[in-house]
């Protein structure tokens, strides 16, 4: 249930794959006109740098996916987060990830309702609001009462898997090409992103896996969930309590006072790391959407994205928020070993120059590990993280490993970290840090 | 059940069985165990009886969906969405008539076996586009609204079309073909950008 503003002045979509793929040719030609841009340097006697290429296709795609919203722009910020292509522009765009379409009829609506349930809107509810109140990821949430009680009801989009299918198969070579990938070094990490896609299309597993990670995370202070009606709910819409709060980006952009910014920063990181650290079920989009403010609490909405860790994948990647590890070169060496980013075939010189830079990107991301509290409006500090991104987009050695390097499961981590911190940074929150993660 | 009542019905069984209409009003009786005689003094002719069957499937749309509670909450937007999709609906009943007669629902190349479908649906539009300019979301065109009701039909004729050709599950894609297109055609009988259109094709047309 991500909060926009209006759900009917949106911004143009393209919404038949017939545009969607013109928006996507339009990309092929800006990419080819900075080719000829790059060998006319050349022949001009320049050194037509490929790195500045690069850059300018970046720029050039990252621009039509999103344009594109949906399928392609998620594909585009997973593939970047875990490629460390974070340009700065991209972090704004993250908050606008969403598939933005305009609002559904609400005889669409009604016939979803009949389809699903064989009733009306009205045969369900006393009251229910024809207009949408706020659009969601991939559908829209209306509001209705029964009784003394109030709802969110959230609808799908019809068709919105197909169109993500869609969108993933027109982007997949396009994508390959432009970030220099190689087919075969990335197909888990479609296979991963395409499955995951797909699964918050179904709202019957969203609705379980919401059910069961509120339960989990219930006693946590100043967290709440909002209660899910099963009763009215299917595979296409969705059916909780209705919360009244403000948008969690509004009210990190509002005048709130140091104290409760922090009392919600708190609440946020307490709430992600019971999920990653203890249930190793967690809300893979922290989307600033995704949460309310209300009465000092937190409140949880959307749990479309959900991913679990398993066990052995959790001791692997999180061996890395061991301190003594950082600095011991033959522990840091097998630990990336064990993670497949650096495999026993590499020569010395190129086994090197990635364990360097492995070491300054961990420092930096596992800095707020390191103390006690640990103050998220330290501007320097996500200036940092959002340089390293755009100094690695450079890097011949990450944007062109030899083979496929990491684990699929990674982007994930890798997306929330980051959406934690982004959100955390946007609410200048200080907050108390310090964990030893169990088990390491 | 009345004659003409099964005459319509036998008519239907035979085109969902046979893929095609009756060869003739003499076989067609034969089998319906009537005479000839009492079918013409119910139907001039087989074509007469399947205009009547899709005029009476359109009309029991319109009236089941413009009794509906929210109705008359409802502007010229979503009261032909919900007709649309209210069509949708009871077409899946007869979904093998239309396959079999699919020609006769071309959009450019109508036919007359289907004059009563389109009079009851012409007459249907013209109520809402009268709505619409109650609630200003037609604008007032004078003669040019008066190629609404064509319009619309094609409209239909199209989304029939689509929704024949559909293989996605539930028929999403053809939802989202109603949404989309009846946007879009609301949007365009708003605006002000097709009377400029209009203007410059009649300024640019050759003159005598």
């Amino acid at each position: 249930m991500d909060a926009q503003d209006t759900p009917t002045g949106q911004q143009s979509i393209r919404s038949s794959p017939l545009s969607r793929s013109a928006a996507l040719a339009t990309t092929g030609a800006v990419v080819g006109i900075n080719y000829l841009k790059h060998y006319g340097r050349r022949a001009m006697g320049g050194t037509g740098s490929t790195s500045i290429l690069h850059e300018e296709n970046a720029k050039a795609v990252y621009r039509t996916f999103s344009e594109l919203k949906g399928g392609p722009l998620k594909l585009a910020q997973m593939l970047s987060i875990d490629k460390n292509l974070l340009p700065e522009a991209y972090a704004r765009e993250f908050s606008q990830a969403q598939y933005s379409a305009p609002p559904l009829s609400y005889p669409l609506v009604a016939r979803t309702f009949r389809r699903e349930f064989g009733k009306d809107p009205l045969d369900l509810f006393d009251t229910f609001s024809q207009e949408a109140k706020q659009g969601a990821s991939i559908g829209q949430v209306h509001q209705a009462t029964r009784g003394d009680q109030q709802f969110a009801v959230k609808v799908q989009y019809p068709g919105v898997a197909d169109s993500l299918k869609n969108d993933l198969r027109l982007v997949k070579p396009l994508a390959l090409r432009i970030l220099g990938l190689k087919e075969s070094d990335v197909a888990p990490y479609f296979t991963e992103v395409e499955s995951r896609l797909i699964e918050e299309t179904d709202y019957k597993r969203e609705l379980a896996s919401s059910v069961q990670l509120s339960n989990a995370s219930r006693h946590l202070k100043n967290v709440r969930f909002p209660n899910y009606h099963p009763e009215f709910s299917s595979a296409k819409i969705l059916t909780m309590e209705w919360i009244d709060g403000v948008p969690l980006d509004r009210f990190a952009d509002g005048d709130a006072d140091q104290a409760s910014r922090d009392q919600i920063g708190q609440a946020l990181w307490d709430f992600y790391h019971h999920q990653i650290h203890t249930l190793k079920v967690f809300h893979a989009d922290p989307h600033p959407g995704n949460f309310l403010v209300s009465d000092g609490n937190l409140c949880v909405l959307d749990f479309g994205c959900t991913k679990a860790l398993e066990e052995k994948f959790y001791h692997l990647q999180f061996q890395f928020l061991d301190p003594v590890l950082i600095d011991d070169d033959a522990r840091l060496i097998t630990a990336l070993e064990s993670l497949n980013v650096i495999r026993a075939d590499d020569d010395a010189d190129f086994r090197d120059q990635i364990v360097a830079l492995c070491r300054d990107s961990l420092r930096l991301v596992a800095r707020p590990f390191r103390s006690e509290t640990f103050d998220f409006g330290d501007a320097e500090f996500m200036q940092a993280i959002y340089d390293l991104g755009m100094e690695s987009q450079k890097n011949e050695i990450i944007r062109n490993p030899r083979g496929s390097r990491g684990s699929p499961h990674t982007i994930y981590v890798n997306r929330t970290y980051f959406g934690l911190y982004s959100l955390l940074a946007r609410l200048r929150a200080n907050v108390r840090t310090h964990l030893i993660p169990p088990g390491v | 059940m009345e004659l003409s009542e099964r005459i319509i019905e036998h008519y239907s069984n035979h085109l969902r069985e046979h893929g095609h209409p009756p060869r003739s009003v003499f076989r067609f009786c034969k089998e319906l165990e009537i005479t000839e005689s009492e079918f013409f003094r119910t139907f001039g002719s087989l074509e007469a009886v399947e205009s009547e069957l899709w005029r009476a499937m359109i009309e029991r749309v319109i009236g089941s969906v413009s009794a509906g509670p929210e109705w008359e909450s409802f502007g010229a937007r979503q009261r032909t969405l919900a007709f649309l999709f209210a069509f949708l609906e009871a077409s899946l009943d007869v979904r093998s008539l239309l396959l079999a007669r699919r020609e006769l629902f071309r959009p450019l190349c109508r036919t007359h076996a289907i004059t009563g479908f389109a009079h009851a649906h012409k007459r249907f539009t013209a109520d809402v586009i009268a709505k619409g300019q109650e609630t200003n979301e037609v604008a007032e065109r004078g003669a040019i609204a008066a190629v609404y009701p064509e319009v619309f039909l094609t409209h239909l004729l199209a989304v029939i079309e689509f929704h024949l050709a559909d293989t996605s599950a539930g028929f999403e894609r053809t939802d989202a073909f109603v949404e989309k297109s009846v946007n879009l055609a609301f949007d365009l009988i708003r605006v002000q950008a097709v009377d400029s259109a209009f203007d410059l094709v009649r300024f640019l047309l050759p003159r005598r």
